[in-house]
């Protein structure tokens, strides 16, 4: 027993006579002092921080051989052995830094994103649905962005000098077919999916990912609510239609059901319009939506929609007396997908899918039947390794079938083509350090109907300034098979492909953004025909084109208070030979100059949001046969003013009023012209103008939950 | 009987040494429990925030040090005159210890309560952008804290703030807040008298409460 208590107190002996000290400065790589860093001794509880100089000391009575641990936020660990022997020791330090995904560069060429999580963002996905000229569309908003056009007898995305159709859409990162619901010509479209669905959005005008394909100038990939936050219930009430919507949250999974209706013949009994309807536009839809959390980390997600609806209406004939033609159109849509992510060990991660799009569109033009149908199915696998915190490699393969048939069903004539594509992409990003980034990727394809196999590669780098302003370059090859229309009456033509360069900066700082891009994109392999569509022919592939310009983009959340703003304004240079034309022309979809100004100001003592968007461009081409050459005319400059009001009487209730062209202004868009001289060898015309001259919403949202905060805008 | 001494002995060094932890343990916190209590600087806060990250991988069992060092990233958020970044970074850190917390100890009042200040950090740090997304989701994480413990008064004023931001955005009145605050009062009362000397548990807050009384509620 007495041994024992005198090696323990030749131990505790020991103990207080071998204090160590060790101390020094801790540094980074660029020679600054880090402040604040934790400093310690593995295993044990003696440790110490350094101060704001950078100096530190750490007194300890251990003794032995231990493990110098130095820790801070933003660095890498470092660790020494250290032998505690009772003489003073000095380590010097020097971090190096980690690469922090939430500071660090990010590529912004072409991009704009609307998200709560990242940082590099134009717009919050409640900004979408708070333009007053969007009406609720999750597009109209995306047209008061830089590099797109304003279409107004059309509706679509029209991207620097592109048409609508080079424009790709993804939900969940699947493509869907025929997102646009089907109309008439010259009466515009919207999308078919409620903004509410989204929780964020990447729009690419230009330079983007080998991700997408398929796409010839954009990519607008959106991505749903991960897990709503309770059980309620939507009502929304509309001045052209109404719906509701069920969400059920359980601990690990949710399900939400919606439906809708509309039709717009009460409003239009109301309001004036340009347009001679037979039968205003009407139609239902429903959707279905589950998410099933997977693990600590994945998530399922499954999405169903169905709709159907129609219209019937008179349009005009140049140069003819009387209504003129009735086109009775009726569309059925189905759009279904399923998507999983999830995150592996080591570093990787997956994400992928399929999709199921079936659009049929009936038309009844002068007697003739016809019948379209248009599915398109998208399966996606993509596997994602982080090799350490500076590279990481995300390699995908996709499939696509699209199916498309037309029949003159009259005359009981009826063709088709399927055509099956695989794609392979490949792409790694370089962290050189936080402040500057390497992309480089690779996308191959085949399409068997074509017999076309294609490898479109895309560089692109971008660089952090002091000042947190960021220059991004990206240039890379994207191809895209024509349209459906064509390829049915030509199943051999080859991809269009498009060539673009672009040069971005762009800078956020407390509530203020500014981005600025110049872009060149050319052309090739643009398909050239004659005739209406269904009598297509001498279908060519020797057109091509160009688009340039640059465009300037300004948000302010700060300066006024209460008060967002944005203001854009996009210059595009577009040329090409394409469709009817045998020369180089503008087209009628780009305007050279676009400009537009969105406001919204929150005011408290009204408890509501007012804003107003102003849009302006200086016309769009035509071709006018009563004079020499191609899109020899052009439409005077289109302006629009909307304004809004946003009215949140209770926490759970919001009234929403908008109107659009507030000042009534007559947009043209474009002439129609008789396809025969008159008596006076004059061709007639006929204005293409808007379907009326003012667009007026109203629309009443009440959520109903046990949770009396609940308000629609937390779905936004 | 020598055999019984050697084995009792060895059984009574086995029990202090596991002592000993313990005790080195509970010294530890209580030493930069009250170091926090005083900290006022973020360079400060950022030492108690380093001390307590240390306890807990020396104490992989228990919540309270990761509780603590998030508790003391996420004040250095609120109280860091810095940019958006910075502030991200501090509760990104909070979030990565309040996670561990959770894992060790699922479903305790008091880690959600935090995990819900944190959000509110967020939101308060970009409330333009960030209102409409997290304003909801701290509501419903404060509530989701108080439905664990109907007594917890840190969960009840931080919900209170929450509700006072919202009525003050719809234009209510502050009774409901109020309502909150004279509840968490009479808990936090009834907390420190219920204290024992040397108590690891939470205690922070009242302060918080007070100057709600003082400045909202009169």
């Amino acid at each position: 027993m007495k041994a024992l208590l005198t090696i323990c107190l030749f131990f505790l002996v020991n103990l207080t006579l071998a204090q160590t000290t060790i101390k020094g400065i801790v540094k980074d790589n660029k020679g600054e002092t880090v402040p604040g860093v934790n400093i310690f001794l593995k295993g044990t509880y003696e440790g110490t921080s350094s101060e704001v100089d950078g100096s530190y000391e750490l007194a300890t009575d251990e003794t032995g051989k231990f493990i110098l641990v130095f820790q801070a936020i933003g660095f890498k660990s470092q660790e020494f052995e250290i032998d505690l022997n009772g003489s003073a020791q000095t380590f010097n330090p020097i971090l190096k830094e980690t690469i922090n995904e939430m500071t660090a560069v990010t590529i912004t060429a072409g991009a704009m994103e609307a998200s709560d999580e990242k940082k590099a963002v134009v717009l919050r996905p409640i900004d979408i649905v708070t333009v007053p000229s969007a009406m609720g569309d999750i597009i109209g908003a995306f047209q008061t962005l830089p590099g797109t056009a304003n279409v107004g007898n059309d509706g679509r995305l029209f991207v620097r000098g592109g048409d609508a159709s080079e424009t790709s859409i993804f939900i969940d990162g699947m493509k869907v077919g025929n997102a646009f619901g089907t109309t008439a010509s010259n009466v515009p479209t919207r999308t078919r999916f409620n903004p509410n669905l989204f929780k964020g959005s990447f729009f690419t005008t230009g330079g983007y990912s080998a991700e997408y394909g398929h796409a010839l100038s954009s990519a607008l990939a959106l991505s749903t609510v991960d897990m709503p936050a309770r059980n309620q219930g939507d009502i929304s009430l509309l001045s052209v239609g109404m719906g509701y919507s069920q969400t059920l949250v359980g601990e690990k999974n949710s399900l939400t059901a919606t439906a809708n209706y509309m039709d717009l013949s009460p409003y239009q009994a109301m309001v004036t319009q340009n347009f001679d309807w037979e039968r205003a536009p009407y139609g239902w839809d429903a959707e279905v939506s589950a998410r099933q959390k997977w693990g600590k980390s994945g998530m399922v997600k499954a999405y169903a929609r169905t709709e159907s609806g129609g219209m019937k209406i008179w349009q005009k004939i140049p140069g003819s007396e009387g209504r003129g033609q009735l086109v009775d159109l009726k569309n059925h849509y189905t759009f279904s997908s399923g998507s999983f992510k999830q995150i592996g060990k080591n570093d990787w991660s997956y994400y992928g899918g399929i999709s199921y799009s079936n659009n049929v569109d009936e038309f009844t033009l002068d007697q003739i039947d016809i019948r379209n149908q248009n599915r398109v199915i998208h399966a996606k696998a993509v596997a994602l390794k982080g090799f350490s915190d500076k590279f990481s490699l995300r390699t995908g393969i996709e499939s696509y079938l699209f199916s498309y048939e037309e029949g003159l069903k009259s005359e009981n004539l009826v063709r088709d083509f399927n055509d099956l594509q695989a794609n392979l992409f490949t792409e790694g990003d370089y962290y050189v350090s936080n402040k500057l980034i390497f992309r480089g990727g690779l996308r191959a394809g085949h399409s068997v109907l074509a017999d076309q196999t294609w490898l479109d590669p895309r560089v692109s780098l971008a660089y952090k300034f002091e000042n947190e302003g960021q220059l991004s370059l990206a240039a890379g090859q994207f191809s895209q098979m024509p349209v459906e229309q064509l390829r049915i009456a030509s199943p051999e033509v080859q991809n269009t492909i498009a060539n673009h360069l672009i040069l971005n900066y762009f800078l956020t700082k407390k509530g203020r953004t500014l981005r600025a891009e110049a872009f060149y994109k050319d052309y090739k392999k643009i398909l050239t025909y004659e005739g209406p569509q269904y009598f297509y022919r001498n279908i060519q592939q020797n057109g091509s084109g160009y688009a340039q310009g640059f465009d300037v983009f300004y948000r302010d959340q700060t300066t006024v208070k209460n008060t967002d703003f944005w203001v854009t304004y996009s210059f595009v240079d577009s040329r090409r030979k394409f469709a009817q034309f045998t020369e180089m022309v503008q087209p009628g979809f780009a305007p050279r100059h676009n400009a537009s100004i969105v406001v919204k100001h929150f005011v408290s003592g009204l408890k509501s949001q007012l804003g107003g968007s102003f849009a302006i461009n200086d016309g769009f081409t035509y071709t006018d046969p009563n004079f020499a050459g191609q899109m020899n005319a052009k439409t005077k400059g289109f302006r629009d003013l909307s304004l809004s009001w946003s009215y949140l009487p209770k926490p759970n209730l919001i009234i929403h009023f908008a109107c659009s062209n507030v000042l009534g202004r007559d947009n043209i868009f474009g002439y129609q012209f008789s396809p025969t001289t008159n008596e006076s060898g004059k061709y007639e015309s006929l204005p293409i103008r808007q379907t009326a001259p003012r667009f007026i919403f109203l629309g009443i949202f009440l959520t109903l939950s046990k949770d009396k905060t609940a308000n629609n805008l937390n779905n936004l | 009987m020598k055999k019984y001494t050697l084995i009792i002995a060895l059984l009574m060094f086995v029990a202090s040494f596991a002592n000993a932890t313990n005790e080195a343990y509970e010294k530890a916190m209580l030493k930069e429990i009250q170091a926090f209590g005083k900290a006022g600087p973020v360079s400060e806060v950022q030492k108690s925030a380093n001390a307590f990250a240390r306890i807990a991988e020396m104490n992989a069992g228990e919540w309270l040090p990761d509780y603590y060092a998030a508790l003391a990233y996420a004040n250095m958020g609120f109280r860091t005159e810095g940019g958006l970044e910075e502030k991200d970074g501090y509760y990104a850190q909070a979030k990565k210890h309040i996670e561990k917390a959770k894992a060790i100890s699922p479903n305790n009042s008091e880690i959600v309560a935090v995990e819900g200040y944190i959000i509110m950090g967020e939101l308060a740090a970009d409330p333009n952008s960030r209102g409409q997304s997290l304003s909801g989701l701290a509501m419903q994480t404060f509530g989701k804290a108080i439905g664990l413990n109907r007594q917890n008064p840190r969960a009840i004023i931080l919900m209170a703030q929450m509700e006072y931001g919202m009525a003050q955005f719809f234009g209510q009145g502050p009774e409901k807040a109020c309502g909150l605050v004279a509840s968490s009062l009479e808990l936090f009362a009834k907390e420190a008298a219920e204290a024992k000397e040397g108590s690891l548990n939470p205690l922070w807050g009242k302060g918080m409460a007070e100057e709600m009384k003082e400045n909202t509620c009169k």
